[in-house]
């Protein structure tokens, strides 16, 4: 029954003290919020850190989130935002460990192919590397518009910044991560070399 | 299409929109067909798009472990289980907030005010002020106007303008009767109070120069020898003007 209310309404009936719609909430918003966090980090226990920080936040503070200025999940991404920033700054995590290791390599599908499944463990970790080398707020984008398939309005939303800005980062970020693709990882992707532009 | 158009409807497109352009009937892949640059730029874009779908794939599963969701659960239980805020403090904060208010309309108020006392104390004060120095002014004016006038015996007299007119000090006649013009209410009060024919007794002794004789004078009623000689004992009143430097300007003999 819960699964037919809003993000929006959850928030109310949790803010209500309705456990089950908390649960119902965290259950439908703690994935997203994992991955942002895990993407931006690289650090699976920055991102359950993260998580549970943010839906920490929301019960306390649930109340500041006003509907007319956008989606719950854009508000929660701009939260978790906040706190991966915060664990930067910490150095929670230091550069080493925001490259992600072998071992934390997220659930990757498993298929019966192994030599499939090693290309696109080998490609998703060079990708995720590359990712992970862009400036903050490249990085932002990036994870938002293209890993979590937010559109650019949710994601100036989540970032605090103009559409157009989130527009030109995207476009700007697509290109360092085409070139450290093809300087890291020419075999994998088939990056070709520079191009001769001929900007006529 | 040009490179240049290329790029920017390039940019519209996200990695992921960029893997659907079909290889014809784009004016973009049509470009790219023509164009090496482009082309590889087209290519390169569409794995990178490629190579974030499979990221985005590989971790579309990732979330966070039952412990952040006992942990998270347990937060929202504590929340419960305490007692429900109820709006005390607002008020109380209202109240406080109200009572500065106040204190600050009281302070606006009592700063009003002594500004208004000030107001009417200073216009008092200056008016105070003014009116012993107006008393000032006619004192200075009624007391000396005798003596004044007598070694100015000449200025008493030249109450005629003709004579005044023949004068030789001129500047002088001239400066006195200025102030005596100033001083016009003064001296007709003192005429309504038959100062005129009391100036008109005295006898100017004419032992300064009118210039230098400036200073304030005296009226001091004496009495003297009736004769100079010395002959009588019979003595008679005088009023004798005498200046500050001890010289007498003027005299009248009252019996």
């Amino acid at each position: 029954m819960l699964a037919e209310h809003t993000d929006e309404q959850l928030l109310e009936l949790a803010l209500n003290r309705n456990e089950e719609a908390f649960t119902a909430l965290y259950r439908r918003r703690q994935g997203p919020v994992y991955r942002f966090a895990l993407h931006m980090s690289g650090s699976p226990q920055v991102a359950e850190e993260v998580t549970q920080d943010v839906f920490v936040f929301l019960l306390q503070r649930g109340r500041d989130f006003d509907p007319q200025r956008g989606a719950l999940g854009a508000y929660l991404f701009g939260v978790a935002r906040n706190y991966v920033r915060r664990a930067m700054e910490k150095n929670y995590t230091d550069a080493t460990t925001l490259t992600p290791a072998e071992d934390d390599d997220p659930v990757l599908v498993t298929e019966f192919d192994p030599m499939r499944d090693i290309a696109r463990s080998q490609t998703s970790q060079a990708v995720w590397k590359a990712v992970l080398s862009l400036p903050e707020h490249y990085r932002e984008v990036v994870v938002l518009c293209d890993l979590q398939e937010q559109t650019y309005a949710d994601a100036a939303q989540a970032l605090g910044c103009a559409l157009g800005t989130v527009r030109s980062r995207l476009h700007r970020a697509h290109e360092m991560l085409a070139r450290k693709l093809k300087n890291t990882a020419p075999m994998l992707a088939g990056f070709p070399g520079d191009a001769a532009r001929c900007l006529s | 299409m040009t490179c240049r158009e290329f790029m920017d409807a390039a940019a519209e497109l996200t990695p992921s929109q960029l893997l659907r352009i079909q290889t014809s009937g784009q004016s973009l892949a049509a470009h790219a067909g023509d164009c090496r640059g482009c082309a590889e730029w087209l290519k390169s874009h569409r794995l990178l798009g490629n190579a974030l779908q499979t990221l985005s794939a590989a971790t579309a599963n990732a979330g966070a472990s039952p412990a952040v969701e006992a942990s998270v659960l347990r937060a929202f239980r504590a929340q419960k289980s305490a007692p429900k805020i109820v709006a005390m403090p607002e008020p109380a904060v209202r109240r406080w907030w109200q009572l500065s208010r106040a204190f600050e309309i009281g302070a606006y108020a009592a700063v009003a005010a002594a500004l208004i006392v000030g107001a009417f104390l200073g216009s008092r004060l200056l008016h105070g002020r003014r009116a012993p120095q107006q008393e000032e002014q006619a004192k200075v004016v009624v007391a000396p106007v005798v003596p004044n006038s007598v070694p100015q015996a000449a200025p008493i007299a030249a109450e005629i303008p003709t004579r005044a007119a023949e004068n030789a000090a001129e500047p002088a006649v001239r400066e006195v009767s200025e102030r005596e013009r100033k001083r016009a209410p003064v001296s007709s009060a003192a005429k309504a109070a038959g100062a005129t024919t009391d100036r008109l007794d005295y006898v100017a002794m004419m032992l300064c120069d009118p210039l230098m004789c400036s200073g304030e004078e005296h009226v001091v009623r004496m009495e003297l020898p009736a004769t100079t000689d010395g002959s009588t004992q019979q003595t008679v009143l005088a009023d004798v003007v005498i200046g500050d430097d001890g010289l007498i300007r003027g005299m009248r003999i009252v019996n």
